[in-house]
């Protein structure tokens, strides 16, 4: 029980970080791009608000959620590997 | 400098390679000729050794571990421990080390009438420090000529590993092409350059944050 627990702890520990660095990148590819429409687009309005804008709707997005799996894309593959390894 | 720039390289892909050699599943033909177990008193070679069954103690210093002793399509002896590997690592996750061995004991034959046992298993045999390799898997094969297939779990896991080794490598080219060669070339010129970039993923961290709390 000790093991599964510490296993558990620790890939959440991990799984967090790597969750915490993606969703910074993403983040911050995503305002590049950003920046990039803007100027595509002939610069309507202040390109701050522009921005911010659409960051908001970044946040609201399927892409972003899409990062959670990074939790269950591992779980999954646990799931799977325990299943093959003693029941298959 | 030269050298030992190489010296650490090839120490370090040497270790790489081994690990994964290691660690990675491999399959046998083999002929199994017994099971048993042995109570064994872990040493120096203790490294090599996985985890007694997952739920039992895990702090005593000796324990009972079951081998299956066969003999392989070219007529030389193998023998293999079977162990849990449990929740630890190598990420097998197997807990039917009891089942594997009854699997094993019922697959025995001789060499007059063999029965031939495909067994799946990572690790080394090695004569000097005692250690064994662990089967993970056994299931009988038509002869001792049947085919183990195609090794695909390796070949992604390994395709995987470089893909991020050549990612690592590629953002550490790019961050010492941007951030450290022009701080050798101009001190004063980086370090603004440096500040700048401080600043801005202060900014983004917070306005990353700031997701999270409520929406306007």
């Amino acid at each position: 029980m000790f093991a599964m627990v510490r296993l558990m702890v620790i890939g959440f520990f991990v799984l967090t970080v790597i969750y915490i660095v993606l969703s910074l990148y993403s983040r911050s590819v995503r305002k590049r791009k950003l920046e990039e429409w803007w100027e595509e687009e002939g610069k309507p309005g202040d390109l701050e608000d522009y921005i911010d804008n659409g960051l908001e709707d970044y946040d609201g997005s399927l892409r972003r959620k899409l990062i959670l799996g990074v939790y269950v894309v591992p779980f999954s593959v646990m799931c799977i590997i325990i299943y093959l390894t003693n029941f298959a | 400098m030269v050298y030992l720039k190489w010296v650490f390289w090839i120490t370090f892909w040497t270790l790489v390679v081994a690990i994964f050699h290691y660690t990675l599943p491999q399959v046998d033909i083999v002929r199994v000729t017994d099971t048993y177990e042995k109570r064994i008193d872990f040493g120096e070679n203790s490294i090599f050794w996985a985890n007694g069954d997952v739920g039992n103690d895990e702090t005593v210093v000796n324990r009972d571990v079951f081998f299956i002793q066969t003999v392989r399509t070219n007529d030389r002896v193998m023998v293999y421990r079977n162990e849990d590997t449990g929740w630890g690592w190598p990420p097998y996750f197997k807990f039917d080390t009891s089942n594997l061995q009854a699997e094993a004991a019922d697959n025995k034959s001789t060499a007059a009438a063999p029965t031939w046992v495909a067994i799946r298993h990572y690790g080394w045999r090695n004569e000097f420090m005692s250690i064994y390799p662990n089967a993970v898997g056994a299931w009988a094969v038509s002869g001792p000529d049947a085919p183990k297939g195609f090794p695909w779990l390796n070949a992604v896991i390994i395709a995987l590993f470089l893909l991020v080794v050549l990612a690592i490598w590629r953002l550490w080219r790019r961050f010492r092409q941007g951030r450290i060669d022009p701080m050798v070339g101009g001190i004063s010129d980086s370090f603004d350059a440096a500040g700048d970039a401080v600043s801005e993923h202060r900014s983004a961290i917070s306005r990353w944050l700031g997701t999270w709390r409520a929406k306007k």
